[in-house]
């Protein structure tokens, strides 16, 4: 099903980018965890007396009380959606339309392995970047908070939280990469692949702003993580995680069903 | 049953470009030519061959296996050089290869040591400060290295200097002596010349003609009757031109190179 060798050499090329991604995740995590403290909170939640819709729109309310409450408005809004999705556009990209692109794939379609294999191998190196970074992230605030705040942090809400937030990434993943096997020329993959996530995210953040904008969220996939309805364990949250997961699923398939019957004029 | 066969082929990119209703057959064992200018539609018919596109009408088959649904089948005991190099940048030749062969999960031993000192090749390189040569020669290690039976060598020597050019027909000569079948596309007329046993020429999409070297050759050799002074005069001319002799007249016949033949086939139209 998987091909050992590509597999190994593909998520070499990942590392450089999964060290880079999670440097950038462990300084925001870090200090933002740090930030939780009941005076520092009167003063986030004097910023968003200033500025309501800027801070709504990236997550950001006032008044959390509890240390993952705090997380979730301040991490789970912005900075852990955003870089994984970043690492999604550019890995995606990277994984078959620039292969395709540049002729390298002749390489490994002169060789007695199916496309399958080949697709489902790439597919899995991106699942596999985007779990590796997924449980990066859940181990690094386990600890930050753990060091500043013992005890404070309810885990199994936490480890629920990031497996619905892991069926987020997986959704933007299979985007990417269902872009990726559709285009031979990275310019429409990018075009797609980045292109879908971000409009989504923007509507996303426009919903999120104001009552006359929230119609927006009918037409965003984020609409379906809902961080706070996890954490209080409301079934309408974990359905839509669910609906996340299977779409990823269905993406990751469609895309390399399409590999596999696609013109490949390399 | 041939081991290549191409049937009826046809595929239209528009405005004349692609390969219409193509047929060629390679048997067992033969070194088959494949001539044509750039655009004739050399490379889209050997991705047929590969399975990288699908036949919209007229089939692909190598050794009995179609070439769209059973192309990983085929391409365990197929070598291809494809037209243009270019492999990962970032690995160094012999990352490749070893990458290759793991990638093809071969057992057995290689041919690469072998193959990397007839082409004088150093693999220690990153593949993206290869020249063109280098990334060639690579390319030839990489489609002989599990020792295949079926060759589908796409312009081969490009980028070879002669000395290599010629190290590279003597490893195709030897390739026919074991029995290997090959399709081999080029533009150098002595490399098809001194390796193959039939040649296609191809333009436009559509096949001129498919003949063995000596048959373009004899179609294509004009015969002369020379009148001379002498018979001294005649002899010495025979001698000369290898003619045939007979009192004062001298036959001779003139052997046209393929470069010349092929001149013919395409060269007119340029008039027209």
């Amino acid at each position: 099903m998987l091909n050992t060798a590509l597999y190994k050499r593909e998520m070499k090329g990942s590392l450089k980018m999964l060290v880079i991604f999670a440097a950038v995740l462990s300084m925001y995590v870090s200090i933002i965890i740090g930030m939780y403290d009941p005076r520092m909170m009167k003063t986030l939640d004097s910023f968003y007396e200033i500025m309501p819709e800027l801070m709504a729109s990236v997550g950001m309310t006032a008044g959390a009380t509890s240390l993952i409450g705090f997380m979730i408005s301040y991490l789970y809004g912005f900075v852990l959606l955003v870089f994984p999705m970043v690492f999604c556009i550019l890995r995606g990209n990277g994984l078959v339309a620039r292969y395709a692109e540049r002729g390298a794939l002749v390489a490994l379609l002169a060789a007695p392995v199916k496309r399958r294999t080949i697709a489902a191998t790439q597919a899995s190196v991106l699942i596999s970047g985007i779990l590796l970074l997924d449980l990066y992230t859940t181990g690094l605030e386990i600890a930050v908070a753990q060091v500043c705040f013992p005890n404070q942090l309810a885990r199994w809400d936490l480890l629920k939280l990031n497996g619905a937030l892991f069926c987020l990434h997986l959704l933007i993943g299979s985007i990417c990469f269902l872009a990726s096997c559709i285009f031979s020329d990275t310019k429409y993959s990018l075009a797609l692949g980045g292109g879908v996530p971000v409009f989504m995210y923007i509507l996303q953040m426009l919903a999120n702003t104001g009552k006359k904008a929230e119609a927006a969220k009918y037409f965003t996939f984020f609409t379906l993580f809902d961080a706070k309805g996890i954490i209080a364990n409301e079934s309408s949250a974990i359905v839509g995680a669910l609906l996340l997961g299977i779409g990823a699923i269905v993406l990751f398939i469609t895309g390399i069903v399409i590999f596999c019957k696609k013109d490949l004029h390399l | 049953m041939s081991k290549i066969n191409v049937q009826n082929l046809t595929r239209d990119y528009g405005s004349g470009k692609g390969i219409f209703n193509l047929s060629i057959q390679v048997e067992q064992g033969e070194v088959f030519g494949f001539l044509g200018p750039n655009g004739a539609g050399k490379t889209t018919t050997i991705r047929h061959l590969m399975g990288f596109i699908k036949p919209k009408t007229g089939s692909c088959r190598i050794d009995g296996l179609d070439c769209w649904k059973h192309r990983d089948l085929i391409q365990k005991r197929l070598g291809y050089i494809p037209g243009e190099i270019n492999f990962f940048d970032n690995m160094t030749g012999i990352e490749f290869l070893k990458f290759l062969s793991d990638y093809r999960n071969m057992n057995r031993s290689t041919r690469v040591p072998e193959l990397l000192e007839r082409f004088e090749l150093d693999p220690k390189i990153k593949i993206k400060k290869m020249s063109k040569g280098m990334k060639q020669k690579l390319g030839i290690a990489a489609a002989f290295m599990h020792d295949p039976d079926i060759l589908i060598l796409d312009e081969p020597t490009s980028g070879l200097d002669p000395l290599m050019q010629t190290r590279f027909i003597q490893l195709i000569t030897e390739e026919k002596r074991k029995g290997k079948t090959i399709l081999l596309s080029s533009h150098i007329f002595e490399e098809v010349e001194r390796t193959c046993d039939r040649i296609g020429m191809i333009r436009n999409g559509t096949l001129t003609a498919v003949d063995s070297v000596e048959t373009l050759r004899e179609r294509h050799m004009r015969t002369y009757r020379v009148h001379l002074d002498s018979p001294e005069l005649a002899e010495c001319f025979a001698n000369d031109f290898h003619g045939k002799c007979d009192g004062n007249t001298v036959t001779v016949s003139a052997k046209q190179s393929l470069e010349t033949i092929f001149m013919n086939y395409y060269g007119g139209d340029k008039h027209a």
